[in-house]
């Protein structure tokens, strides 16, 4: 299996060759070199795309921009394929790392990103024609695109997370605006309480992505990777911690560590609970679900309540990215090239209510005239950059242990935040 | 004649039986019987709450079947199904026939080899499969039998399998062995003794054995999801996994379609449970 | 019907064909003429038995064999997603560059800092326990109780199999809507009846019962057909036989019917334990291990891990072989015990 160094070496400088002329299209279809001069119009092959968004809500709204694609390059065929998102980083790296039925283009979570790139399996797009303008990207989904140096994705959609909140109980309860501080977020919650017998605050407590603003309004983050330091368990994480827990045991938040998603919708849709922390994605489901929000104007958005250090929500989102060992690189650069087109983001946005990533998408009024845009716009570009390493996917599930451990009373917030700290530094091999 | 032995069975054990101890009989199975099939039944009836209401407690709450709508207008239901039903329809052909040699053989011979075949059987189930699936995909990989219905065959042929060649090595075991030397004095050779005189004696045994290798294939995931890499080859309860988004989850969609994998397996199971308990005396005559 | 044979259902019966038996150590091979004799003699005397067995040890030995072997060689290294071999498209290959580490996996594991394992493995064998015997002694009652003539016996029969008919991801996701503590069937029926709401899922100790529970359900079905087809193969005239001697229904069930069970229920018992030590479904989408580490078992904790984002490859395949030691060791004691009552396999 193992040929010894210097056929590894040869091997190693020959994947950068390759990797580095993949994109001029010599293995498939009949385009004569890539980069952004080539008229995408006489590009000719196949496709095969991996998505992995919602098969209901979002699948369809994507299939109708492929549909475009086609109509526009009749030459080029997509072959799309909807994989459940639960299993697809392992089924993609399973499929790169054999060649065997891999997709040509993947739609890569912003987590996945550099991990790829780091087992070479992505091509880098820098100067292809998949890389149309990149100034026109916003900075922050970019910089989950980037790995040593090089771009190895472009931004499909990008998220972050908000306060959402029911304006008729707040109006109940006497509250005029919504929190700005954990501590507001706690005495409103108890306010609400009181005066209405209701809960003021739901926290999922069975993803920790939802613990993530606390951690980082305290100053904390799981991980420094410039220092290449762990975080999660100084000061500022046990405090975060602290401060989650306190707002469930004093009774101003509820939480549940099984079926989190669903109880919160479910509280928050029913006028049960007055706010929860989210993210864009939750508005098909308020919008379509009725309850307290069938008049939608009584929905209200805010920024995450500040901490005493910051006031920032986790960044997410999509990427295409583009397989070093598809035999279609050519095509396969047209099609992202046109998925990330400005006219293909706005239908995105007005089919799913994902945010765009380009600019001049935001500046478009179709776009910048919607409550969502307006609300989020200023959120994303706060929005605080996670740790993009190839490790970064290895983070959660050792959070997601002592979070839930935590909550459920059977760690305290110091021993929690320890145990997450051990399992990285084990993990990752850090301070 | 296997009914009447049954019969007459039951009669023996039920002649004393009282009044007060027919209805604790029945009180018992009628208990244990709601407890099995509410979870069933409550899929159900979340599958008819509309969105939004799905984790309501009611019984009834909106029902509608638009979520079936959804269901077969937004998927490849159909082509999901009939995947389905071949590969699971193959796993249990092959796996019956594979399963009954094999435990016809161990059952019946005393053969160098026999231990260490029943010791293998059962190392295979003690491996865990999250482990061997990345090992499992590049040896599929190396075979070209990524996205094809029999890489996903043979697959769950290693898992049902080794499991039913016991369970068959357990129901040959009670067929006597008269029957087979009697098949030998008649001059048949061992596989038409097997063929024609045992396995018609095995029927519950094989009940059992293809309604585990239905269900296993049926309602495989974690394989499934993994091996069959194009929207028109993924199975039934692989591609309904799609409803599981990165922070949601779509439950009406995902009980709907429950309710459809269901039903299937649901149906397999009432051709074959007749055959389950029809008399394993019948071994016994001729 | 008078041939019935009262050795029916003890395996190791005499053996049809009459060939060499099993049990005891194989004899030292002769010198080289009479061992090639011997092997013809073999074939001639067992090629049919070889025949039957073939396809399956074939497929078995390709399919998990080489996965088996692979793993335990990837176990004493440090391969994980970023160095071991790949091939990338067509002509980019990038060959493998991890090392070996020795035992080093299986010490970290078993024995390095902040290890769980062994209190995994407390919960493990609990679990395993708990639900192999709560189901077996379920599914022996029913079956007892549906072996009776009952009214409406096909009927029960089919509501009692539905857990086994409905695939366990279906049936896992129903029972975490019943459980839910706000809005689950459960606790509305508890408080209906003035009893207090039970946080089924969310407390650590509460939710190691609730994922036990649900095991059961999802299990006594099988033990009920595979005990059900026993207690049929029963002769009636042994029943017949005690009755006359005054047995009383207590010393029928202990002496007739326990006793004619036990090759069905040895069966049954060995598989469900290999089944329950490993089952990965119920764990995952119940409680996927939660609250904290509370429900985790020794395979869904090695899946979080060494299977969640980069994958290690060495640090899983030594958890496998782990597992796989364990059970290895619980079915040749098991095998043991079941010898000395006289069974063989």
């Amino acid at each position: 299996m193992r040929r010894g160094i210097a056929a590894s070496a040869l091997v190693a400088a020959l994947a950068v060759t390759l990797a580095a002329c993949g994109s001029s299209g010599s293995s498939g279809g009949s385009a004569p070199a890539a980069g952004a001069s080539v008229d995408p119009g006489k590009v000719s092959g196949s496709v095969t795309y991996w998505d992995t968004s919602d098969a209901k809500a979002e699948a369809p709204t994507y299939q109708a921009v492929i549909a475009d694609f086609e109509k526009k390059y009749p030459n080029i065929k997509v072959n799309y394929v909807n994989v459940p998102f639960g299993d697809a980083q392992n089924k993609v790296k399973n499929a790169f790392s054999t060649g065997t039925d891999a997709p040509d283009v993947i739609r890569s979570e912003v987590a996945w990103t550099p991990e790829l790139a780091a087992d070479h399996y992505l091509l880098p797009l820098d100067g292809t024609s998949a890389l149309v303008n990149p100034d026109d990207y916003l900075p922050n989904p970019v910089a989950a695109t980037k790995y040593d140096g090089k771009t190895y994705a472009v931004p499909q959609v990008t998220d972050t997370m908000a306060l959402f909140y029911n304006k008729k109980m707040f109006a109940d309860a006497g509250i005029t605006n919504p929190p700005k501080s954990v501590d507001e977020l706690k005495a409103d919650s108890l306010a609400i309480k009181q005066k209405l017998g209701k809960t003021g605050f739901y926290l999922r407590g069975d993803d920790a992505y939802w613990s993530l603003s606390f951690l980082y309004g305290e100053g904390g983050d799981l991980v420094d990777a410039n220092s290449k330091t762990v975080t999660i368990d100084n000061p500022a994480g046990v405090k975060a911690f602290s401060l989650m827990k306190d707002l469930v045991d004093s009774g101003a938040a509820k939480t549940s560590v099984t079926d989190g998603w669903t109880n919160m919708m479910s509280d928050f849709q029913s006028g049960n609970v007055a706010m929860m922390i989210n993210g864009p994605w939750s508005l098909a489901t308020i919008n379509s679900g009725g309850g307290a929000f069938t008049d939608k104007s009584n929905l209200g958005i805010a920024v995450v309540p500040a901490g005493s250090a910051a006031q920032a929500a986790p960044q997410g989102g999509q990427s295409y990215a583009i397989y070093a060992g598809s035999k279609n690189t050519a095509a396969s650069e047209v099609f992202v090239q046109y998925m990330s087109s400005p006219e293909a983001q706005t239908k995105i946005f007005q089919g799913t209510g994902a945010l765009p990533t380009r600019k001049s998408v935001w500046a478009q009024p179709e776009v910048a005239d919607t409550d969502e845009a307006k609300f989020f716009k200023d959120a994303i570009d706060k929005a605080h950059q996670r740790p993009w390493i190839p490790e970064g996917g290895t983070l959660f599930a050792p959070l997601v242990t002592e979070y839930t451990a935590m909550l459920s009373g059977k760690e305290s917030p110091q021993t929690a935040v320890k145990n997450a700290g051990d399992a990285y530094r084990k993990n990752l091999g850090w301070k | 004649m296997a009914q009447n032995d049954t019969a007459r069975k039951d009669a023996v054990q039920g002649r004393k039986r009282s009044p007060g101890a027919s209805v604790a009989l029945h009180a018992g199975l009628i208990a244990a019987s709601v407890v099995s099939a509410f979870p069933v039944l409550w899929i159900f009836l979340t599958s008819l709450k509309p969105a939004g209401h799905e984790t309501s407690s009611k019984f009834v709450d909106h029902p509608t079947f638009a979520a079936y709508g959804d269901l077969l207008s937004h998927t490849e239901f159909l082509t999901w199904f009939g995947n389905s039903v071949l590969i699971a329809g193959c796993t249990t052909l092959v796996g019956c026939f594979l399963a009954a040699t094999t435990g016809y053989a161990v059952s019946r011979f005393r053969f160098p080899g026999m231990r260490p075949v029943m010791w293998t059987l059962l190392i295979t189930q003690m491996f865990p499969v999250a482990i061997l699936i990345v090992p499992l995909y590049q040896l599929l990989a190396k075979l070209q039998l990524l996205n094809q219905p029999i890489g996903l065959i043979l697959t769950y042929l290693t898992i049902a399998v080794p499991f039913s060649a016991w369970t068959m090595k357990g129901y040959f075991d009670t067929i006597p062995t008269e029957i087979d030397e009697a098949g030998r004095i008649d001059g048949l050779n061992p596989f038409g003794t097997f063929w024609r005189l045992i396995l018609p004696l095995a029927r519950p045994g094989l009940a059992v054995t293809a309604f585990y290798n239905f269900i296993t294939a049926w309602g495989e995931v974690a394989y499934a999801t993994q091996f069959m890499t194009g929207t028109d080859k993924m199975t039934l309860s692989a591609g309904m996994q799609t409803f599981v988004n990165q922070y949601s989850e779509n439950w009406s969609m995902m009980s709907t379609a429950s309710v459809l994998i269901a039903i299937p397996a649901a149906i397999v199971f009432l051709l074959v449970q007749r055959h389950l308990v029809a008399g394993q005396t019948a071994g016994s005559v001729k | 019907m008078a041939a019935v044979d009262t050795t029916t259902g003890r395996p190791g019966a005499p053996a049809a064909s009459g060939d060499a038996p099993a049990r005891g150590p194989r004899r030292a091979a002769g010198p080289p003429s009479l061992r090639a004799g011997r092997l013809r003699l073999a074939l001639s005397k067992h090629w049919y038995a070889w025949t039957l067995v073939a396809p399956v040890v074939i497929v078995i030995a390709v399919l998990v064999g080489y996965p088996l072997v692979e793993g335990i060689y990837l176990s004493t290294t440090n391969a994980n997603d970023q160095n071991t071999e790949k091939q990338i498209g067509q002509f980019l290959h990038i060959p493998a560059t991890y090392k070996s580490v020795g035992l080093g996996n299986y010490t970290d594991i078993l024995f390095g800092a902040n290890s769980t394992f062994w209190a995994r493995l407390g919960f493990t064998v609990s679990w395993t326990v708990a639900c192999v015997g709560v189901s077996f002694l379920i599914g022996l009652a029913l079956a007892i109780m549906l072996n009776r003539r009952v009214r409406f016996r096909a009927f029960y029969r089919t509501l009692l199999i539905l857990p086994w008919a409905v695939p366990a991801f279906v049936s896992t996701f129903s029972w975490r809507f019943i459980m839910n503590h706000d809005r689950g069937f459960l606790n509305h029926a508890l408080q209906a009846l003035g009893l207090p709401a039970v946080d089924w899922l969310n407390d650590p100790t509460m939710a190691q019962v609730s994922v036990i529970i649900v095991n059961i359900w999802l299990s006594f079905p099988f033990v009920m057909v595979a005990v059900l087809g026993g207690l049929q193969s029963i002769p009636a005239e042994l029943y017949e036989a005690a009755e006359m001697d005054g047995a009383t229904a207590w010393q029928k069930f202990w002496y007739i019917t326990l006793p004619a069970l036990r090759p069905v229920s040895s069966t049954v018992i060995l598989l469900s334990t290999i089944w329950t030590f490993n089952m990965f479904p119920v764990i995952f989408l119940l409680t996927n291990g939660g609250p904290g580490d509370s429900t985790q078992l020794l395979v869904t904790y090695a899946y979080n891990e060494a299977f969640t984002g980069m994958r290690q490859f060495g640090e899983s395949s030594a958890w496998g072989v782990i597992i796989l030691l364990i059970l290895v060791v619980f079915a040749v004691f098991y095998r043991r015990s079941l010898r000395k009552q006289g069974e063989v396999w």
